[in-house]
């Protein structure tokens, strides 16, 4: 029976091979879609798999507004780990790491040998208690307990060493001034982790775990780890914790600043510690200071909705297919009911058919899927790739295929199968296949909704990138070179900088290691008298800068001046933001007097410890963040920051002026790595998930309305085909091939305008939310809409077209004679 | 075998009854072979799908081996077709996508006849027929009553009790004809098989034993 029914499928898919194309060709792209999407997905949800111990470990975050902000870190202070291991007696161990960036690192004893490495952490000796990283050489519980001492992955023991046994003893040096002993060596971590080391130093005897004040919320710099121990009820644990975090909050606020907790909550402040799972914190953590660029779990949502509408589109095709052309099936369906067979049996006869399609469909989408693999792992920037060896990949992809083929096939099948025997082996002309142009016409504009909606959405994304890139920032982005590893030069940088301020083409320089794009931050506390009081703090970015620094970034001055290096006392002048004028409360700010205590008290502070700072200058906002928040308060103050040096240039011979200062460089420092970048590129890589998303929503709207169209084509070949008898005698009655055309064409037509009118209120929902996580962001306009209208309409006229125009130029004779 | 009584088939237009078939009331006795005639619109066809259970009676009672065919649902009617009645169709209707030997195999797979006797009585068809030859042939590759030839064959590999056949040779040319009309005497004279057809010509209806006329829905004695 079974074999019968595949034959029949295979000679079916071979008499019409354009509808058999069409079929597996719309199905295979929605496939190949589907799979793409569901390897990234399944990629995103298994971070953090491999640890073992992930469902008992915690890490601790927290929500703190203070100062005038609000905000969520990632991070603690580094008392809390040590408190937590001492006063939870749940907690079997705890590990903090300090993140401080990159390193360069050396072979000892040879300089020209220095590689900026990326992937380090400081950490405690108890880091391979918690995380179950394989040591592969050295003592595990051991190796990190002993100050100066590093740790490292296979990776990095094999590119300096050339084996984890040679690397075993050697000594590296970080930064050409730290040397680190090697203890160990440890099986690299895999890339779905929310956080990843190449290189582990020892947090032992680290200077500012030394000197950091024993309180909570003061100092948070560290990501702090807790491992439970087994059976633990992570929940009444979660209380516990909060709890202690309280009453230690409490104690900050009496010791430090003078006052009591309810006092401090008064105000609308607050600063609540809580606790993360492992598993959540790819998709679902989002704070200051995260270890790495962590996905979205509102991303994920959209993928799996894209993929299924994608998989339902190209369905929706079979089901349209296979209805319409049912009157060529309706005589063979009534001849085997006549001859015995079952409205079951048949219905078995249209599924193994669909699934035949859908298996030969999965097949090809597997090629497709193989073939634009390294592209795709381009665009989504993960290393995704189709686990032929799995047998559970097999498995659900059979079922994939099964469920694809129940789902396109069971429509058709239950239709067909429902014929009445005697009208069609009567042989009724007008044939069952005709009546149920209504659903089919419904199956069309959701699929169409769908495309519109996608379309919709890429105009938006592309819209607000071009936005976010032409937006006036208070900065100038363009024509500035920034050089990395600036401090590697030490106080030589200044002679650099000199230097290269001689070439004609560099207009201006500055050594700052802050940026308005992604560098260095550091927020304090400034106070508006010699005291902390309850509401007399504002939290603010202070940012160390040179005299030179804003004409660089090419900032305009509201009011006041910049630094001047004639000036003496500029060393105690500071310079503000329009929000942090706004924060202070100054409406004539020029003259102000704030004030900031420059080392973490130990007990409330006096009033000399505090530093007074007058404000000399009000510079205009600039987004010195993404344009996701608004602008916070920040100040300037002049001093030393080496971490980058940033250089306008005419922006003629960008070659040749990098090449001067690569010369420069040279000769100042042979073995320091030259390394630079434009401020453009590093603001546009803020926006990399964004231009992630767009182009991805750009190619799922392209598939989603290349199998739409595909359906259509096979719907309007159809309507040609039947109607050949209609247009031979319109054509003698002397139709024109324009009005035959158009008449083909009105009905498709009609369901693509009903599916735009569906689809614009949706995408305007929808957008509108994607849209509100921007503070800037452009206004969704009525010619976006218009756009995506006369997009897919135009699509589907020429899709329709190009059978109504052949059927409306056929020579009538011929059809006629035909029947 | 076959009882019909006080069949109706009408279409209903708002008062309005326009009977195709009324007051029918006949008997058929297994081993007859009879021939339904009438002028064009008499109900002919109509009262052979009554027959062949492709539609219902408005009114009245069938009675099919004793058994009430008003009651069977569409299982029921499968399993009629398969174990008792066979289709001869004026258009031959075989299935375009299966060669002749499928086309056969067809009904017997449906009866879950096993392969090897599929097989055997499949060949036994193609040779008492003649058409061994065409076995691997699809139906436009054949002529007419080549075509037809296979519909009997298909018709009759189940076995059936009996045999409907709306005008069979309608579509062929005279002695293509005779030659399907013996086929039937023959079955009905040697098998024993119960024979129904419709037929406008009195030549054919001369091959059966007896004559059933309808004229305006009505049979007339």
């Amino acid at each position: 029976m079974l074999l019968n029914y595949i034959t029949i499928a295979i000679r079916n898919l071979r008499k019409h091979p354009l509808y058999s194309g069409l079929n597996i060709v719309g199905l295979a792209l929605g496939i190949a879609a589907c799979l793409l999407i569901f390897l990234y997905l399944a990629y995103e949800t298994s971070y953090d798999n491999w640890n073992d111990r992930a469902d008992r470990t915690v890490r601790v975050a927290s929500d703190i507004n203070y100062g005038g902000s609000q905000m969520g870190f990632a991070v603690a202070g580094a008392v809390i780990g040590p408190d937590c291991g001492r006063e939870l007696p749940e907690v079997q161990s705890w590990c903090r790491f300090r993140n401080r960036g990159s390193y360069l690192v050396r072979r000892e004893g040879e300089l020209q040998s220095n590689i900026r490495e990326e992937d380090v952490l400081t950490v405690d000796s108890s880091f391979f208690e918690v995380f179950p990283v394989k040591v592969l050489q050295g003592d595990p519980l051991h190796c990190l307990t002993q100050p100066n001492s590093i740790a490292i992955s296979r990776s990095r023991a094999e590119k300096f060493f050339s084996s984890p046994q040679l690397a075993m003893g050697q000594t590296l040096m970080l930064e050409n001034e730290d040397r680190r002993l090697i203890t160990a060596v440890f099986e690299d971590m895999p890339q779905n982790t929310h956080f990843r080391a190449d290189l582990l130093l020892s947090l032992v005897n680290d200077q500012e775990v030394q000197e950091s004040p024993p309180f909570w919320g003061m100092n948070n710099n560290f990501q702090t780890y807790l491992l439970l121990r087994k059976g633990t009820d992570k929940v009444a644990f979660s209380k516990k914790f909060e709890q202690l975090a309280r009453q230690k909050i409490a104690i900050t606020a009496q010791q430090v600043m003078g006052f009591s907790l309810e006092e401090f909550e008064k105000t609308g402040q607050y600063a609540h510690f809580y606790l993360q799972n492992i598993p959540d914190i790819h998709l679902h953590s989002d704070l200051t200071a995260e270890l790495a660029v962590n996905g979205n779990i509102r991303y994920v949502w959209v993928f799996s909705a894209i993929a299924l509408f994608i998989l339902l589109i190209a369905c929706i095709n079979f089901m349209n297919l296979a209805t319409a052309r049912s009157s060529m099936r309706a005589r063979e369906i009534g001849v085997r009911k006549v001859l015995g067979g079952t409205r079951t049996g048949l219905m078995g006869q249209f599924l193994t058919e669909s699934i035949l399609v859908s298996a030969l469909s999965v097949g090809l989408a597997l090629l497709l899927a193989t073939m634009v693999m390294a592209p795709y792992n381009e665009l989504t920037g993960r290393d995704l790739s189709i686990p032929w060896a799995q047998p559970l990949f097999w498995l659900t992809l059979a079922g994939g295929a099964g469920l694809v083929g129940l789902l396109a096939g069971s429509y058709p099948a239950f239709f067909l199968s429902a014929f009445n025997a005697v009208q069609v082996v009567k042989g009724d002309p007008s044939g069952p296949g005709r009546k149920k142009v209504g659903f089919r016409s419904v199956l069309v504009v959701f699929q169409f909704s769908i495309s519109v909606v996608l379309i919709l959405a890429t105009i938006l994304v592309f819209k607000q990138l071009h936005y976010i890139q032409t937006k006036s920032l208070g900065f100038q982005k363009s024509q500035v070179i920034i050089l990395d590893d600036a401090y590697a030069l030490g106080d030589r940088i200044y002679a650099f900088k000199n230097e290269i301020l001689q070439n004609p083409a560099i207009e201006s320089a500055t050594v700052s290691g802050y940026l308005p794009v992604p560098s260095s931050r550091s927020d304090m506390n400034f106070f508006t008298s010699r005291v902390i009081e309850v509401d007399n703090t504002v939290d603010m970015q202070r940012w160390r800068v040179d005299s030179d620094y804003f004409k660089t970034m090419g900032m305009d001055l509201q009011s006041g001046r910049f630094f001047d290096p004639a000036i003496r006392t500029d060393s105690s002048a500071v310079i503000i933001n329009e929000a942090a004028a706004k924060l202070f409360g100054f409406d004539d700010p020029l003259g102000k007097k704030i004030y900031t205590l420059d080392n973490t008290p130990g007990s409330t502070p006096k009033p000399e410890d505090f530093k007074e700072l007058e404000v000399i200058g009000v510079v205009r906002n600039f987004h010195w963040e993404s344009l996701r928040s608004n602008i916070g308060p920040l100040c300037f103050q002049l001093g030393r920051s080496r971490g980058l040096a940033s250089f306008r240039y005419t922006g003629k011979d960008t070659e040749a002026v990098i090449a001067s200062l690569e010369k420069e460089w040279k000769s100042l420092a042979p073995d320091q790595p030259f390394s630079f970048r434009f401020l453009d590129d590093a603001f546009n890589r803020m926006y990399r998930a964004e231009q992630r998303i767009g182009t991805l929503a750009g190619l799922f709207a392209l598939l989603s309305v290349i199998i739409s169209c595909l359906g259509l084509f096979g719907l309007s070949a159809f309507t040609a085909e039947q109607r050949t008898k209609e247009i031979g005698i319109r054509k003698v009655l002397g139709a024109s091939v324009l009005g035959i055309t158009s008449l083909l064409t009105k009905d498709f037509l009609k369901l693509v305008v009903i599916a735009i009118l569906i689809a614009s209120p949706l995408s305007y929902y929808l957008m509108g939310d994607w849209l509100s996580d921007f503070a800037y962001r452009i206004d969704i306009q009525w010619w976006m809409f218009a756009t995506a209208a006369v997009i897919a309409v135009i699509i589907a006229i020429v899709t329709v077209s190009l059978q109504s125009i052949k059927a409306a130029l056929a020579n009538p004779v011929k059809s006629l004679r035909n029947e | 075998m076959i009882e019909l009584k006080d069949i109706e088939r009408y279409f209903q237009t708002g008062s309005l009854k326009t009977y195709v078939l009324r007051y029918v009331t006949a008997k058929i006795l297994e081993g007859e072979f009879v021939s339904i005639m009438g002028p064009s619109g008499a109900g002919k066809s109509t009262l052979l799908n009554i027959i062949g259970m492709l539609e219902e009676p408005t009114a009245g009672e069938y009675w099919f081996l004793g058994e009430g065919v008003h009651k069977f649902n569409e299982r029921r009617r499968a399993e009629m077709y398969r174990e008792y009645i066979g289709f001869v169709f004026q258009a031959y209707h075989l299935i375009d996508d299966l060669t002749v030997y499928e086309n056969l195999e067809a009904p017997l797979i449906y009866k879950k006849v096993p392969s090897a006797e599929r097989k055997s009585r499949i060949a036994d068809l193609l040779d008492r027929f003649n058409i061994v030859a065409k076995k691997d042939l699809f139906p436009n590759q054949l002529s007419g009553g080549q075509q037809q030839l296979v519909g009997i064959a298909r018709a009759l590999i189940g076995r059936p009790k009996l045999i409907l056949a709306d005008e069979p040779t309608g579509n062929l040319q005279s002695q293509q004809a005779e030659e399907i009309m013996s086929i039937f005497q023959q079955l009905n004279k040697e098998e024993g098989v119960t024979i129904i057809q419709v037929t406008h010509s009195e030549e054919n209806a001369g091959y059966g034993n007896r004559i059933l006329n309808l004229k305006d829905g009505k049979i007339d004695a």
